[in-house]
């Protein structure tokens, strides 16, 4: 069944109540990036990703995101799609305290845990992980160097992980690094030899996201 | 023996900009120094030649990491000597520069921008914009900026991708702004101010004065980038 949301259970919601309240007081300068965050297209953005895992009955275990900014959204939804582990690698320190803050729930029960990390310029792989991660997921690929580069500082190690990348050809921003035409520049850039799935979505702010599944 | 640097290339400025420059430092450097010089095109006793192994990763559709040339100083190996001090073509030096020489020199210096909110630096810390480091006045010793060096060169192709200015590159691998610390350390406040954005936020940020009581200012804004031209001049040397 088509998934349009997740769970805001009592726990979520102080969690959330207290990730707000520190953007309003010691984190101030966070708040137009959670905000940014917090949207509507970037929740499609990541409706799309647990949809399509079903589709193709695709449900990892251990999951690692890059850049996964303060995972807001995409936690619970893959907690509720059955992930048991979920590691984020970000470069942003404020992105590990507001995102344990939203996450609080699954840092308690160490479901979700997150790394301060340039994952394009240190290698990921030699990190304590309670399960071996199988999926990759990275929804900030136009914010960063093509995964050829992930692949070769972790080489060997995520060889039969999927992936899972979202992009843009939104070039109008300062930090869209690396944008792409297509799924297929996309897939190019990863140097896919199997792609599950390739789309394309125009979201409720208008910015057209590509998205690749594949190894 | 100290050594006082600096770099030109291309025609954003003239000759005339480095001996303006020497003269500054005779002028106010009350310790012995050799004057040299990094260029694309030496021609005076004091030239030396810039390296050229990093250019073919710079794309010029991005013109990201545009200063990467001021890394080839960083390897020690065209100037005799222990001490170095690099400044920008377009600083304007107030003070005696034996005080950069007697640095304690436990880090290597850079300029620390203390006239940015570190709100802002922080808020765009992963959006590469925003820097609190600045790479016009640099004093390092002997082997202390090797360690950059290597570091571009072994990552030149993603470092050229991804920052779009040197001082950027500095900000995430060699400096915390979280902390305020890191490989490198910022010269301390009363120091180093900008002509253009001022000197210690949030209270003394009034722009497009000299403080002759610090010892450089600085035109450089980071917004400028290879090839553009500005009226920096008349206001250096007027």
């Amino acid at each position: 069944m088509m998934k349009n949301g997740f769970l805001f259970t009592p726990e979520v919601a102080n969690a959330w109540k207290s990730a707000w309240a520190s953007v309003g007081t010691d984190m101030n300068h966070c708040g137009r990036r959670v905000r940014d965050a917090s949207t509507s297209s970037q929740l499609q953005c990541k409706l799309w990703i647990v949809n399509e895992l079903s589709e193709l009955a695709l449900f990892p275990k251990s999951v690692v995101l890059l850049g996964g900014w303060y995972a807001n959204f995409i936690v619970p939804l893959l907690i509720e799609h059955g992930v048991s582990y979920i590691t984020n690698f970000d470069l942003d320190p404020d992105v590990k305290k507001l995102s344990y803050k939203f996450n609080k729930t699954y840092k308690d029960d160490e479901t979700y845990k997150c790394y301060l990390s340039n994952v394009m310029f240190e290698p990921v792989f030699n990190i304590k992980y309670k399960s071996k991660p199988d999926m990759i997921i990275n929804t900030s690929c136009e914010h960063m160097f093509p995964m050829t580069r992930f692949k070769q500082l972790n080489r060997g190690f995520f060889n039969d992980v999927v992936y899972v990348l979202q992009s843009t050809n939104e070039d109008k921003y300062e930090d869209h690094i690396n944008c792409v035409s297509g799924p297929e520049e996309l897939a190019e850039q990863a140097e896919f030899v199997d792609i599950m799935y390739s789309g394309t979505k125009t979201l409720d702010n208008g910015m057209e996201r590509f998205m690749v599944i594949g190894r | 023996m100290n050594n006082i640097l600096c770099i030109k290339w291309g025609d954003k400025y003239d000759d005339s900009y480095v001996e303006k420059l020497k003269e500054q430092c005779e002028k106010n450097c009350s310790v012995n120094f050799n004057f040299y010089c990094f260029t694309d095109n030496p021609t005076r006793e004091y030239d030396i030649q810039l390296p050229t192994y990093l250019d073919h990763h710079y794309i010029p559709s991005k013109n990201f990491f545009w200063a990467w040339r001021k890394c080839y100083m960083f390897s020690d190996d065209h100037v005799e000597g222990d001490r170095f001090l690099f400044l920008d073509l377009d600083v304007v030096i107030h003070q005696d520069l034996k005080y950069f020489f007697e640095l304690p020199m436990q880090k290597p210096w850079i300029v620390r921008g203390w006239w940015n909110d570190m709100e802002t630096v922080k808020k765009n810390y992963a959006r590469y914009k925003s820097t609190p480091l600045n790479s016009s006045v640099i004093r390092w010793n002997r082997g202390q900026m090797k360690p950059v060096l290597q570091h571009v060169k072994d990552n030149a192709e993603v470092i050229f991708f991804t920052y779009p200015s040197l001082d950027n590159y500095f900000a995430h691998h060699w400096y915390d702004p979280w902390e305020d610390s890191g490989y490198v350390q910022g010269f301390p406040q009363g120091d180093i101010y900008s002509w253009y954005k001022g000197n210690i936020f949030p209270d003394d940020m009034e722009k497009n004065i000299f403080r002759e009581d610090h010892k450089v200012c600085l035109f450089n804004n980071s917004g400028f980038t290879e090839g553009e031209n500005d009226e920096k001049r008349i206001f250096i040397y007027a």
